[in-house]
């Protein structure tokens, strides 16, 4: 299979605690999204993340992954990922913790062949590979009727 | 303080032929955004991926941890540019995350901009995530 490169352009004026920065995707899908250091730390609407980003990333790598081992056309998938930030002693802010949510409906598949497949998926989801190393993916997953 | 964000993504079909929508991020600052196989593993026709994503957030947070860095060494930032590029083996994994930065910084000399730039590469918070699965590199230049 080739290699595959996504990038992602910031343009940062200032400093750290008054600065902004806006963030843009070559797809085009967002475009000067701005952020700051305020709303990193705390919320605040319409200004995104790095961690916001890495959610969407996450979430949207899982649900990938347990659609390929579901294999059912019929199959909905819905995965809620919570990135969580924290300062560690001697380490500074750093990311602790992916939680995802995870519910699907596949037309007449069987509890015990869904578990398995929520594994495979963790297995197989790149992003849960690539943060495995620092952080805790943990998996909440539920299958609907 | 701990500090969380969210994001939730609905998908309907199977890998290949199916196709999700990542929503309902916390801040509201971007979605709907449509995600599926072609357009993530193949070229991009418009559509976000979760490597894309990642290239975000890793630029983002590398421009955040370089521009704390100089003001700390007395040399605060006017403008920095950055872009991440991250790689995407199908059936490998995320493999490598390519930081690049042209920064305006008054009084600052190529080689104190360059370690500056290495130091928010080893500790931002996204690289902390990143490292140890996936090769860093970093071009640092001024303008």
């Amino acid at each position: 299979m080739p290699r595959v490169e996504r990038s992602a352009e910031v343009s940062w004026e200032g400093n750290l605690a008054r600065g902004e920065g806006r963030i843009s995707a070559p797809s085009g899908i967002f475009s000067e999204a701005p952020y700051s250091a305020a709303t990193r730390i705390a919320s605040r609407p319409e200004t995104t993340s790095p961690e916001e980003l890495l959610a969407a990333a996450h979430a949207g790598c899982f649900a990938m992954s347990l659609a390929g081992e579901l294999r059912e056309a019929g199959a909905r998938i819905d995965v809620t990922a919570n990135v969580v930030l924290d300062e560690v002693d001697g380490k500074g802010h750093q990311i602790v913790e992916s939680q995802l949510e995870v519910r699907a409906r596949a037309p007449g598949l069987e509890q015990a062949a869904f578990d398995e497949a929520v594994e495979a998926a963790d297995r197989g989801c790149p992003f849960s590979r690539l943060i495995a190393a620092a952080a805790k993916v943990t998996i909440n997953a539920t299958l609907e009727d | 303080m701990a500090t969380e964000r969210k994001a939730t993504v609905t998908w309907h079909g199977d890998l290949m032929s199916g196709s999700g929508i990542i929503d309902s991020v916390t801040s509201g600052a971007f979605g709907p955004l449509e995600v599926d196989w072609a357009n993530r593993a193949e070229d991009a026709q418009g559509k976000t991926s979760p490597e894309e994503l990642i290239a975000a957030a890793h630029a983002a947070c590398f421009a955040m941890a370089l521009s704390h860095g100089l003001a700390e060494a007395g040399s605060a930032a006017e403008q920095l540019e950055t872009a991440a590029t991250v790689t995407f083996v199908p059936g490998t994994g995320i493999t490598k995350s390519v930081l690049q930065v042209t920064g305006t910084v008054p009084g600052i000399d190529e080689d104190a901009f360059r370690r500056a730039a290495e130091d928010a590469k080893e500790n931002c918070p996204v690289s902390g995530a990143l490292k140890g699965n996936v090769e860093l590199e970093l071009n640092a230049t001024l303008a």
